[in-house]
């Protein structure tokens, strides 16, 4: 599919959790520069225990994650954050400074930077997620949520990790919010060339925004490929109990009148409406 | 109106420390056994309305009330401690907020001891609700223990067992998966047929709520925007979208059409009724162009 080095190998992964649970049996893909990803599929399909092997925080149990080069296995995990980093699908699982500032520090200060370098990181970082300075003596856990996941995203910034995980970006926001957090995460994908994958069960965000969609299912992954394609496999969609958005679905069920089963957004839509009954 | 259950007159709430109205000047009738979908942008004021109605607001919490709220007729503040929520349920969007037992299964009894039921009564609507929501694995769990779409669906069966006439759902489903928010859905579809019940129901996924509300309600910076039944609601579109309410995706292309002339103002609420629909504009505009 690309011919550039991929930046994450994950070869045969198997995960076992300390009591014996199987999250993950047999992983295999890799992942590109520049992509935008989402990783959807039933609680339990093990979507977190693998975004948690890519960023070092789990130690493959048997196979291989490598990502720039490093190995997992071998790499300290100060080596593997700075390269992947993984935001926690609830803010307040993550944030613990008593202040905004010190919760974006955090990362750069742990990873032992100099104090001059986790001052332009945190600064930066707060830029770019649009906390303006004001909020920098503020305690996290007084903002709203939407502003406590902006926290969480600049804590993970500041590392300036070439991929950035997102767990449940939208999960508890309402429309607004979660547009505008989507629009977010794909300014740091087209303007800043960060990789992003989300985690989520949103399929019309996952329409609008992914270009690549993994589906797991039990540990395994069921399918991979680019979004249009994987809307369309509605075997492997029912099997995991998803449904594709209801713009594609309606799509799918009108399609003998012309209308393609991988069309994924109401502007689409309109447009296939013109051309069959033919206005311009 | 003659089964008009719940009430509310010139409603306002603020609360203590807060220099805005969470609630502003709401009227309101709900009608017996309707299934009602409340929507709007977080910070709206629905969860406070879900609280005034089973009188958890003014009792728990410290603020200004003005104006009334009545259940059955009757004042909600001048209810005796508890009868209200024999008559009204919340489940919370915060589940945890509303666990005491040490047991998924005691969790589920207890609220059912307090209505005084009898034991036969509470071992049947004990399977009844264990078998609607799927909880049997769990019984014998710590509730604190439970992931958190399990704990949601342990809040709406502790609610559900109690059957009370008016149940109120905050949120219900935010942190489920799609399967177990679809069978939330079913079972609240199947009150809905079976039952008399009144259901509130606060969400955001859309999607869902609409092919089972009778009527919706907009809030938006606790004002009552707009309220309806659910098909004259989504006549008001531009309102919603300014409101930041996005409809499903095959509402919106259906009101395009409208907007463009080539299709009515009655947009379909399930994809049933979209298909068809569909179909007809698409047949009558090939079939008209060549006749």
């Amino acid at each position: 599919m690309n011919d550039q080095k991929p930046f994450i190998t994950v070869d045969h992964l198997w995960y076992t959790y300390t009591d014996g649970t199987l999250a993950l049996s047999d992983i295999n893909m890799k992942i590109f520069d520049g992509e935008f990803l989402a990783f959807i599929g039933q609680n339990g399909s093990g979507k977190t225990t693998l975004s948690k092997c890519l960023n070092g925080l789990f130690k493959p149990t048997q196979g291989d994650v490598i990502v720039d080069g490093l190995n997992s296995k071998n790499t300290p995990i100060v080596q593997m954050v700075r390269r992947v980093g993984y935001v926690f699908q609830n803010p307040d699982h993550q944030l613990f400074n008593n202040n905004c500032w010190d919760e974006i520090a955090y990362g750069p200060r742990n990873i032992q930077l100099p104090e001059n370098e986790v001052k332009e990181r945190v600064e930066e970082a707060a830029k770019v997620v649009g906390l303006d300075e004001s909020y920098f003596s503020e305690h996290p856990f007084f903002l709203s949520k939407g502003l406590r996941q902006r926290v969480a995203i600049a804590s993970i910034l500041a590392l300036r990790p070439k991929v950035i995980i997102v767990d449940e970006p939208t999960t508890g926001q309402d429309a607004r919010q979660s547009i505008e957090i989507m629009e977010f995460l794909k300014r740091l994908n087209e303007e800043l060339g960060h990789t992003i994958v989300i985690i989520t069960h949103d399929m019309p965000i996952v329409a609008k925004y992914a270009r690549r969609v993994v589906v797991m299912g039990k540990g395994k992954i069921l399918a991979d490929g680019n979004t249009r394609d994987v809307f369309r496999m509605s075997d492997i969609l029912s099997q995991t109990f998803l449904e594709p958005p209801q713009i594609t679905q309606l799509a799918q069920r009108c399609a003998s009148l012309g209308f393609s089963p991988s069309t994924l957004t109401v502007e689409e839509m309109l447009e296939q409406f013109y051309q069959i009954i033919g206005v311009n | 109106m003659s089964n008009v259950i719940i009430q509310i007159k010139n409603y306002s709430w603020q609360y203590m420390n807060s220099s805005d109205l969470a609630l502003r000047n709401i009227n309101l009738e709900i009608e017996e056994g309707k299934f009602i979908g409340i929507i709007g942008p977080n910070g709206s004021g629905k969860t406070t309305l879900a609280y005034s109605l089973d009188a958890l607001i003014p009792g728990q919490y410290n603020g200004i009330k003005q104006g009334e709220v009545f259940v059955y007729g009757k004042e909600v503040e001048k209810y005796a401690k508890g009868e209200l929520q024999k008559s009204v349920g919340v489940v919370f969007s915060d589940p945890e907020s509303q666990f005491t037992a040490m047991t998924v299964e005691d969790e589920l009894v207890f609220g059912m001891e307090n209505l005084g039921l009898s034991i036969p009564e509470i071992k049947e609507r004990l399977e009844w609700v264990t078998d609607l929501v799927d909880l049997e694995p769990l019984m014998l769990k710590p509730p604190y223990e439970i992931s958190g779409g399990q704990k949601q669906r342990v809040a709406l069966a502790a609610v559900l067992a109690m059957m009370p006439k008016v149940m109120v759902l905050d949120e219900p489903t935010s942190m489920l998966d799609p399967i177990s928010r679809k069978r939330v859905f079913e079972v609240l579809a199947q009150l809905k047929k079976e039952k008399r019940n009144t259901i509130i129901v606060i969400e955001h996924s859309l999607e869902n709520l609409i092919p089972l509300a009778d009527r919706m309600i907009l809030l938006s910076n606790g004002e009552l925007i707009l309220e309806d039944e659910t098909q004259q609601f989504f006549q008001n579109i531009p309102l919603l979208l300014e409101k930041s309410v996005y409809p499903p995706g095959v509402l919106l292309f259906f009101y395009r059409l409208f907007e463009a002339g080539y299709a009515n103002s009655v947009l379909p609420l399930t994809l049933e009724a979209a298909e068809n629909n569909l179909i007809k504009i698409i047949n009558e505009k090939i079939n008209g162009v060549n006749r």
